[in-house]
């Protein structure tokens, strides 16, 4: 019935660890670098205190309203400059996200 | 088959996460090693035939419901329909499936195909191959899952979309992660770059009309543990219609029908007295001892089980505005209180493999235990 002996997992092993990760480098008062969207650069933030102000200034949501409802195009942060805060891409104000995954938290089969 | 109870590894909950098994236990245990079962060589290759079978009987009702256009029974979106026919007759590719079987007093009986989104892929494949290394080395498994999806997904290489394969899944589950990136070890292995997003990720280029990943690329090839009636009912669903690229989704749209608890009926009246079947309606017709089953729902919801005409179980859900199929009662087999459904793996077109879910009840639900299992 099994064809093979030998079973290797190349990334399996690993899952459990990254969703274990050590205390963020932040906590411990480090450099903390964050972006805006998947199109900026990851930067540095400008900020030197972490915890309340940091998640004011790091993760402010922005976006549009759309006849189907709202939809998040980012976030923008006063610890980031301008240009980090927009990104690159030049399409990017033509792609829209969040489409799918409204309907459960988990499929279980 | 039978059922030896016995005493876990002392390390189990190590040795399991060593190999990335991370939902082993819920507010209730999922994974359960006090016991297991047995089945002889005999048995496996009767659940073998019946899952090779079942396979083609599913192909033949999938082009029935096309020919005849059923697709009213399935509650299927008629803006879907020219859609699933073209990944039909394109043969879009699907990579795996689940029939979910009856094994009781020699008989095997398909209760219904996970077609689309199945789950427990991980823990057949890895996890219980693993525990059987552990408990009795010399001993053999019905389980070439792991060969059989390195195998395909190489098979696929030439035929997907040049770029990458990409694999989504919602983000808040660490089982459906657990599946997928298991999917996509497989993947990788296999030699196909691969990139992971979660479903929610998925954009839309409205100028291009395609799909795009979070860096903005196009996805031409991607995995999906989604499933297509929520898809389809979401706000990007109609998009996948006005895709340029027309991209391969796996599962392909083509499930739909097979995923639907209405093909049960449709492989009945295409088969009458098959052996892998059992007798199913729209209505429940001559049937006295029955199941009524929503044709969409998950995880054991919305069943009700009559017999002699009065209901002696049923669960709650929010399932059924769809309609409903009345399936012949064929209990699962009892030992001592516990009731074991198996879960037979078609993967690449071919038997794979199986896993055993456990409930203490007749329908099997989201609190059921995988049980491992051995060929004696």
């Amino acid at each position: 019935m099994k064809k093979t002996k030998q079973i290797q997992l190349v990334l399996m092993t690993a899952l459990l660890a990254s969703c274990d990760r050590p205390e963020p480098q932040w906590r411990a008062g480090g450099r903390t670098y964050i972006r805006s969207d998947s199109t900026a650069p990851y930067t540095v933030m400008q900020h030197s205190h972490p915890g309340y102000a940091f998640l004011f200034y790091a993760f402010r949501p922005y976006g549009i309203y759309t006849p189907f409802g709202y939809r998040r195009l980012g976030y923008y942060s006063n610890a980031l400059s301008e240009e980090v805060n927009i990104g690159h891409s030049a399409v990017k104000s033509g792609i829209v996200r969040g489409g799918f995954g409204e309907s459960a938290l988990s499929v279980e089969s | 088959m039978q059922r030896f109870a016995i005493h876990p590894r002392n390390n189990w909950q190590q040795a399991v996460e060593q190999l990335g098994f991370g939902f082993h236990t819920a507010n209730v245990p999922y994974w359960d090693e006090s016991a297991y079962y047995s089945f002889r060589l005999g048995e496996i290759e009767l659940i073998e035939r019946a899952t090779a079978e079942l396979w083609e009987l599913c192909l033949v009702a999938v082009q029935h419901v096309i020919d005849e256009q059923l697709y009213g029974k399935f509650a299927i979106p008629k803006d879907f329909v020219p859609y699933i026919e073209k990944t039909w007759e394109a043969d879009h590719p699907s990579i795996y499936g689940r029939f979910d079987l009856c094994f009781r007093d020699g008989q095997v009986k398909l209760l219904e195909f996970n077609a689309d989104t199945p789950t427990s892929l991980f823990e057949a494949g890895i996890i219980q191959w693993f525990w059987l290394r552990d408990f009795d080395k010399d001993k053999d498994q019905f389980n070439s899952i792991h060969e059989k999806l390195i195998a395909y997904w190489s098979y696929l290489q030439s035929w997907l979309h040049p770029g990458k394969l990409h694999f989504a899944c919602v983000r808040e589950s660490l089982e459906d992660l657990s599946n997928t990136e298991y999917l996509r070890d497989c993947a990788i292995q296999s030699g196909l770059e691969t990139q992971l997003l979660y479903i929610d990720d998925i954009g839309w280029d409205k100028a291009n009309k395609v799909f795009v990943d979070r860096q903005d690329q196009p996805i031409q090839n991607i995995f999906k543990l989604y499933p297509w009636e929520w898809m389809a009912g979401e706000e990007f669903g109609p998009n996948i219609l006005a895709d340029r690229n027309l991209s391969y989704w796996i599962e392909p749209a083509w499930k739909m029908i097979l995923s639907n608890k209405a093909i049960l009926p449709i492989l009945w009246d295409l088969y009458p007295g098959n052996p892998w079947l059992l007798p199913a309606y729209f209505e429940p017709g001559p049937l006295t001892d029955y199941v009524r089953k929503p044709i969409l729902s998950r995880e054991g919801a919305n069943i009700d089980l009559v017999r002699s005409g009065n209901l002696i179980q049923q669960t709650g859900g929010e399932y059924g505005t769809e309609g409903h199929i009345y399936q012949q009662l064929f209990a699962l087999p009892d030992f001592d209180g516990k009731h074991p459904v198996l879960g037979s793996w078609i993967i690449g077109q071919e038997p794979a493999g199986m896993g055993i879910r456990e409930s203490d009840n007749l329908v099997t639900d989201n609190l059921s235990r995988f049980i491992p299992h051995l060929i004696s």
